[in-house]
């Protein structure tokens, strides 16, 4: 009699492991290949009457529109990214997003505001950084130290001079006497003794 | 060992022997009391150590409750310095002389609580390397400023105060205890400043004496009303009001009246001084801590009548809170057991006696401590304008065990001042009479003495 069992137990085993391997390491292997590539950006600004629109085109390396590519507005403050736009703002078919800068946002003292546009956690695209110094702010007037009004909030240099007067007499006078007591004391220690 | 010790001494006279003989005797007792006290402050220590290491998260201070019991330990240790210049200054100045045996002790508590007092600022603090920006970016409108300029100048007061009326004594202890350690024979010299009981010497120590006297006492009203004013200037329910500074100034004599009458108590008996402790001083500062308590009292009630009457928003929320609320018990144990029942039982004479005035005082003590986390607290916890989704943990405030175990820490450094402080030096004026040229020379209690 034939024996058919040409695939005994132990040979099955040993090639349902060999193909496991070979199955997980194409995974592995095909995740290794596909490289991530830069996304290309371009910005543009324009403004309408009270708008104004910053238009984000996104294109591969090869000039094709990328679709659906999250990116992520901010404008710079003094301690951290204020967002701007939506919470989530994807490209179009045509690779494209348009996001409304507010209006009414403080910038340094000629307007300048610089706008952050980053693209981060693609699964195809690498993680990119764009900063932009626009001069689409409200230009932030700093008050002259010297012209500042003075006040109880007013800078240290414009403390009121009423304030500065008492408190300054004040101190003296105590430590007028501070002083003038060590002095005495450093006097009595110059004392001889009386010789008995 | 000790008595060999003892009759090296040339302590002259009884008194000399009973006053000068607690720095030369060192008993186990004491020596486990410092132990006990280090072992405190190292566990203080270690906890700072963590404060440090991962900021101030460990402590259970969030956006509401910035200001924890480091700030009511802090304003209840300002409030105690001050009791320096209610023994030295004011009763001093009206010529009670019933309590000069009590100058050096009272000075001794101003100069300990007020050391810990600054120190506690800066444990608050989250980068306490960043202490001198306060000196060096300095706005003179800041209460805060104004605190730590007030803070220094009394430190400095204070141990000024202690080191003139010490003086005369140091010489004392230069002159008579002759066998004792080099290095305090290094430190009697040194701190005595050739002091030999000339004449002009004791004229211008006589002098100065007075005018610290006089000038430590509008310093002491400022050090306690501006503490006050930097809660009275932040707008807060419980805060603002312009009774505050009388309001602290008052609750700031009556604790420290109860503090030295601890520490009366505990001195008379440890460094068996009945015969200079008498009942005589639990009786007249007994009366005075009624009417030290009498007069906080009419603050009180000045301070809490208007808004209870008035129960209007935040303001009767906190007041709610303080009367009926979760703070209840501590609110009614610090006015009853602190404040009215003390005033009841001292009103009766037997009361005023050693031992129950003792008792009475650490009520008295006690409430001033929880009066000061009343003052804090409940108010942080009530701001005019509510913060916006902040976690419900905030709203509650529970210290952390890092937190109780550095304020235990600044109570050990506390006791461990006063108790190296009258270690080295007589806690009660060796001389019985008051220093003058006249007394010097009638008594010519100095004759012969070595310089």
């Amino acid at each position: 009699m034939r024996n058919h069992n040409y695939l005994n137990i132990d040979v099955l085993k040993l090639l349902i492991l060999i193909s496991l391997v070979a199955f997980n390491s194409s995974i592995l292997y095909g995740q290794d290949e596909e490289v991530m590539e830069d996304a290309i950006l371009s910005i543009s600004f324009s403004e309408d009457n009270d708008t104004k629109i910053i238009t984000t085109k996104a294109v591969d390396q090869s000039g094709m529109p990328i679709e659906d590519l999250e990116l992520y507005y901010f404008v710079k403050r003094t301690f951290s990214l204020l967002p701007i736009g939506d919470s989530f703002n994807s490209t179009d078919e045509n690779g494209i997003i348009k996001v409304e800068f507010p209006i009414d946002l403080p910038g340094d003292t000629i307007g300048n505001v610089n706008i952050v546009v980053k693209l981060i956690e693609s699964d195809i695209y690498n993680d990119q950084t764009l900063e932009i110094t626009k001069n689409w702010g409200i230009p932030t007037v700093i008050e002259d130290q010297e012209t500042e009004k003075r006040s109880l909030w007013a800078a240290a240099a414009n403390a009121p001079i009423s304030l500065i007067v008492i408190v300054s007499s004040m101190i003296i006078a105590i430590w007028y006497i501070i002083f003038y007591i060590i002095f005495k004391l450093y006097k009595i220690s110059k004392i001889k003794p009386l010789i008995n | 060992m000790n008595t060999v010790i003892q009759k090296e001494q040339e302590y002259r006279t009884k008194r000399g022997k009973a006053l000068l003989g607690h720095t030369v005797n060192t008993s186990l007792k004491y020596k486990l009391w410092i132990a006990f006290l280090l072992l405190v402050i190292f566990i203080g220590g270690y906890a700072y150590y963590r404060q440090l290491k991962f900021g101030l998260v460990v402590t259970a201070m969030r956006d509401y409750t910035s200001w924890g019991i480091y700030i009511s330990n802090f304003v209840f240790f300002v409030a105690i310095s001050l009791v320096g210049s209610l023994i030295s200054s004011i009763l001093k100045l009206n010529k009670n002389d019933w309590s000069r045996p009590l100058t050096r002790v009272s000075e001794i508590i101003a100069v300990a609580a007020i050391i810990c007092a600054a120190v506690i600022i800066i444990v608050d603090m989250g980068r306490p390397d960043r202490f001198f920006y306060v000196i060096m970016h300095l706005r003179i409108q800041s209460p805060i400023i104004w605190d730590v300029i007030i803070i220094s100048t009394y430190l400095v007061i204070s141990l000024l105060l202690l080191y003139l009326s010490l003086l005369p004594d140091i010489a004392l202890c230069r002159d008579r205890l002759t066998a004792i350690p080099k290095w305090k024979k290094w430190l009697y010299r040194i701190m005595s400043i050739n002091w030999s009981n000339h004449p002009k010497q004791i004229e211008t120590h006589h002098k100065i004496t007075k005018l610290l006297a006089i000038s430590v006492l509008p310093v002491a009203f400022a050090i306690h009303t501006v503490t006050s004013w930097l809660f009275a200037t932040t707008w807060r329910p419980g805060w603002d009001s312009t009774n505050l500074g009388p309001y602290f100034v008052s609750g700031a004599f009556m604790a420290g009246a109860a503090v030295i009458i601890v520490a009366m108590y505990l001195i008379r008996i440890h460094l068996k001084l009945k015969k200079y402790i008498t009942e005589l001083h639990f009786e007249k500062m007994g009366r005075l801590l009624v009417l030290l308590s009498l007069v906080y009292l009419y603050f009180n009630i000045n301070e809490y009548l208007g808004p209870a009457f008035k129960m209007v928003g935040v303001e009767g929320e906190h007041i709610t809170e303080l009367f009926t609320g979760k703070y209840a018990p501590m609110y009614w144990f610090v006015q009853l057991g602190g404040l009215i029942l003390p005033i009841v039982f001292l009103i009766f004479k037997p009361f005023r006696k050693p031992l129950p005035i003792f008792i009475i005082s650490i009520f008295v003590v006690l409430g001033a401590w929880f009066k000061r986390f009343l003052i804090v607290i409940p108010s942080l916890q009530h701001p005019y304008l509510p913060i916006q989704d902040v976690d419900e943990s905030y709203l509650h405030y529970v210290p952390t065990w890092e937190e109780w175990a550095i304020t235990m820490s600044s109570f050990a450094w506390f006791l461990l001042i006063i108790t190296v402080l009258i270690k080295l030096f007589p806690v009660i004026p060796v001389l019985k009479e008051k220093i003058d040229s006249e007394t010097i020379n009638k008594l010519n209690v100095f004759k012969n003495e070595k310089s």
